[in-house]
Order: C-alpha cells, then structure tokens, then sequence
C-alpha cells in the first residue's frame, strides 16, 4: 500500500496498485506501468496507468516515462498532451547509441506507443479529473461494500469498445500522428464509500463485460476482495479462464481516507 | 476457431511457395522493363522484413512465428529455396531468418520530420531471395511438400493457431490440377482450424491490381479464377484487420490478389495490441 503522501498530517487518499506480466512472460517483459505521487499540496494526488503497446519497441520505457511526467507535473487536462515534446526527447535519449540488429533499429525508428489514464485528485472538494488516450480505464465505482456498482467508466464506457487496434500516444511527432483530437477528458467527485480503479484494458474489459452480464465484478476487486498480490493473481487466473486475452494486467485501487476528512474537518 | 494465441510459447506458422519457373521470366502486369520474378522476390523480400520488424522487441526477436520458404521450378524440383546459411532449411524460428539474410542494402527513404516535412533517412534492408526463372512449375507438388510441413507443424502444435500456406505465382502449374493439393492441405489443420492457402497471383497481363475479392468473377483469366477457387476465406479477425489497414475486404473475402503487394498480409494475425496509428 502507498500513502499518498504526505509525511506530516495523515494522506487524504490510500492508493493500491496490483500488476501482474502477461501469462508466459518474464517479469522483466510487463510492458504498464503506474505512477502514484502526493503533490506540492497535502491535499492533492496524481495517478497515472500507461499500457504499452505489444506491438512497439521500447514501449515499457515509454508508458513509464509517460506515468512519471504525468505523476511529476500538474497538467490535468489535455494540456498533458501539449508537453509530449520533452517526454519524447527523453525516450530518444534514452535508446539512442544502443547497437540494435537491422530488425530492432527498423522497430525503434517507427516508435513506441502506449495507451494512458492519469487523474488528479482533491481531497478538500473532493473531485477528480482524468485525461486518456487509449484504452486504459479509469472506473468509479459507488456504494458500500456489498452493494458496489459503478458510477462512471472513463474513456471507454461497455466491454464491445475494446479492441486490438486503438489510438494510443507515439513516442514520435509525426504530422499524421496527433494525439490531441483523441484526447479524452473526464471529471467526477468521489462520495463517502466511493472507490476510484484504474485498469489496464484487458482488466478493464473483463470487469466492464462482468458488470453488464449482471455478475460480480467490483467486490472481488474491492478493499474486501484484493488484498495481496496473490488475490490479484487469482482475480487474474479467474479473468484469464473467462476467456480474456493474455495480457499485463494493472490495477490501482484509490479510496479516500475518513481519517483525514475527520482530522482536516 | 483461429482464436489460439499467438505467442513464443505458441508460435504461428507460416510456409511460403515460391514459383520460381521459366515463365516468371516474362514480362509483370504489362510492364517493358520489369519480370514477373523480380517482382516475386520483392514481394517475399518485403513479406519477411515486415514480419522480423514485427517481431523486434527492444534490442532482441522474438520468435512469435516459425518460417519455410519452399521454391519451385528450378530444374522442376520442389526444394527449400534458402540460400546462404539457411541452405536445405525448411521451418526455421523468425530470429534465424531474420539473423541470416544473403545481405543487407543500406536504402533511402523520406520519412515525417514531425514538423510537416520530409527527412532522409538510411534505413537497413535485407535480402533473403534473388530472382530465379527457370524450368517447369510443379506447383501440386509444391502443395504436396507444404502439406507435408503442415502435418508436422500441427502434430506438434495440436492447439496452435494453424499454418497459413502463401503461395506466389503466376499460376501455369505444370505438374496437374493444384486445386486438390490446396484442397488436401486446407483437410489439415489444428484444434483451432483448418490450414488456410492464400494466393499472391502475379500476370503478365495489364490491368488493375485486385485484393481480398469476395468472388472470383471479373478475374481476368483463368488462372487467375482456379489460384482464387484454392484460396481460403479469410477469417472475421483477418477481414477486420484488413479493413483497418485499408485493404478492400468484405464478407466472404478470400486470401487472393491479383498484381498487387499485398504487404499488409503478415499483420492479419494478432499477436498483441498493434496501434490505429502505427504505420
């Protein structure tokens, strides 16, 4: 469990996060990535989940440096995306001078791309608001504990929406290749009982197509549902058996903190 | 049915047929200058580029699919057409194809610079096959040798995706009717299919390039009609996928084409998230 953050008074959120590598996979080879910081104010809270593409090089290190921008700065809106420029130089930097075999420097010089979700948070009002590009889901979900059901699904809405080919944000500026028309952005306040997940999309789309069959999805990923990286594992397994495409799976799970509302209050 | 993952533990297969036959010398799609052969190795020179980039990943290869490459033609024989270090080869995992070309040429191409214009870049391409044109065309029997791969491929991959069989051609078989060795080989298959045939059909007669038809009339000839009544119908992922690549497929859409380079082939199996926007 994270704290997020804030070493003096108690954090006003507690943030989770579960990863698990594609079935098969070296752990080196997860290719999300997550992002969790406290910001220049105690009252305030940055998450970020990127999904890196499969079929890109260097994708893991772009979707983590993506998160960390996101996390490290105070853009909330589309105007992320204003600021791809140094993101990208960073990755450039990073793999460049590495001798790659023809195949790999091909790949590299095409880019990498990943699907994202980032949202901030504020505890004094309450409200969040989320920028995507992709389909990495933010879910806002209500109720007590036996009763969850969800609010708001952010950016895509039903489990039909997902697919193997969506727009994701590339590593490289091409004039053809402009993520800001597919930048999507949301807002919400998050009520008492109130729990904020943030899913990478084969999570996301196996726990969307649950909900619309009826069937319990937000309590076996609930505070009561997912405790350890072995519960998750086993929502995993049970997603995987469901017929879900291998794939990372990441899970953030954010809640606010009574304890803080009582102590600021 | 053609939903088995693709993946290293799980690789895909694919088996291409080269026809490398005297009439590949002829003149390609009405052209003075250009055969039918150079045009054949073109097109498998790009196929096997684009599937080793396909499966780059950081600074290594992954072996997402295994690769036979089977010539005829030349002195009438049916034999794996590697050269070089791969010689007498016949499946090979996509890291020794794309480790071993006969060479690499360095060529330029003008690539965005981001800011609306152009750039030149020196992009690496390798050479695996040199155009060949000699003797008669045994394509039956060239089905009969893929068939044959086929049977080992799925006898050891009961539950993989099945082969795809691309043949290349300029359709003149000589050695009988190919449409029963097709048929025969598309009878095998896995848990998750029955082997699919495509046919890249290249003429020497003018006209304009066809893709993906859902019918073979208005094929121009007969050849053209009997590689289309071999070919499979693409599966609903594979029709999907074209159409997201701009390729002219609709329902009951076959793997044939006529005069064209249909490159985009090698991404009609899923083997992860591939971007809207990656070109």
């Amino acid at each position: 469990m994270i704290d997020a953050l804030n070493p003096v008074t108690p954090a006003p959120f507690s943030v989770e996060a579960f990863s698990c590598q594609k079935a098969g996979n070296a752990r080196t080879e997860y290719e999300d990535a997550w992002a969790i910081r406290g910001s220049d104010s105690p009252t305030r809270c940055r998450v970020a989940v990127a999904d890196g593409a499969t079929e890109s090089s260097f994708s893991a290190l772009w979707a983590a440096l993506l998160v960390e921008s996101f996390v490290r700065g105070r853009s909330s809106g589309p105007d992320f995306f204003e600021g791809l420029d140094s993101i990208r130089r960073l990755w450039k930097r990073k793999i460049r001078g590495r001798p790659l075999p023809w195949y790999a420097a091909e790949k590299a010089r095409r880019g990498a791309y990943a699907a994202f979700v980032g949202a901030s948070l504020n505890a004094v009002n309450r409200g969040w608001r989320a920028v995507a590009i992709g389909d990495c889901c933010l879910l806002h979900v209500t109720g007590l504990p036996e009763q969850m059901e969800l609010a708001h699904s952010f950016p895509l809405t039903r489990s039909e929406e997902f697919g193997s080919s969506p727009f994701l944000v590339g590593s490289l500026k091409k004039g053809d290749d402009d993520p800001r028309p597919h930048v999507r952005v949301s807002e919400g306040v998050l009520g008492p009982n109130d729990v904020l997940f943030f899913a990478s999309d084969a999570l996301a789309a196996w726990l969307l197509r649950r909900a619309e069959k009826g069937e319990p999805a937000w309590q076996a990923i609930g505070p009561m549902g997912i405790r350890t990286q072995e519960d998750f594992e086993t929502v995993v397994a049970q997603a995987r058996e469901d017929g879900t495409r291998n794939d990372d799976m990441t899970l953030l799970r954010l809640t606010r903190r009574a304890s803080w509302e009582r102590g600021a209050g | 049915m053609y939903s088995a993952e693709i993946s290293r533990k799980n690789p895909g297969c694919f088996i291409f047929l080269l026809d490398q036959s005297a009439s590949m010398e002829d003149p390609f799609g009405g052209s003075s200058d250009r055969r039918k052969a150079d045009e054949l190795a073109t097109i498998i020179n790009k196929l096997l580029h684009n599937l080793s980039i396909r499966c780059a990943k950081g600074d290594s290869i992954y072996d997402y699919f295994h690769v036979a490459v089977i010539g005829y033609g030349q002195d009438s024989v049916v034999k794996s057409a590697f050269d070089g270090a791969m010689t007498g080869k016949d499946l090979v995992p996509i890291s020794e194809l794309a480790n071993n070309p006969l060479r690499i040429e360095d060529r330029v191409k003008k690539a965005d610079d981001g800011n609306g214009g152009l750039v030149e870049q020196t992009v690496k391409f390798p050479l695996w096959f040199e155009a060949k044109h000699a003797g008669g065309t045994p394509m039956s029997s060239a089905f009969k040798m893929g068939a044959d791969i086929v049977q080992r491929w799925v006898a050891e991959h009961p539950k993989g995706f099945p082969p795809i069989v691309i043949n290349i051609t300029d359709g003149e078989s000589t050695d009988g009717d190919p449409v029963q060795e097709a048929k025969a080989l598309c009878s095998l298959g896995s848990d998750d299919g029955a082997a699919l045939v495509f046919n890249i059909h290249l003429s020497s007669a003018a006209g304009n390039p066809i893709e993906l038809p859902a019918s073979g009339d208005g094929l121009p000839d007969k050849f053209a009609k009997q590689l289309f009544d071999m070919s499979s119908n693409l599966t609903p992922f594979m029709i999907s996928r074209a159409q997201e690549l701009g390729m002219p497929a609709d329902e009951g859409a076959r793997g044939f084409v006529f005069n064209a380079q249909p490159v985009q082939v090698i991404q009609f199996l899923d083997i992860g998230t591939r971007p809207a926007n990656l070109r």
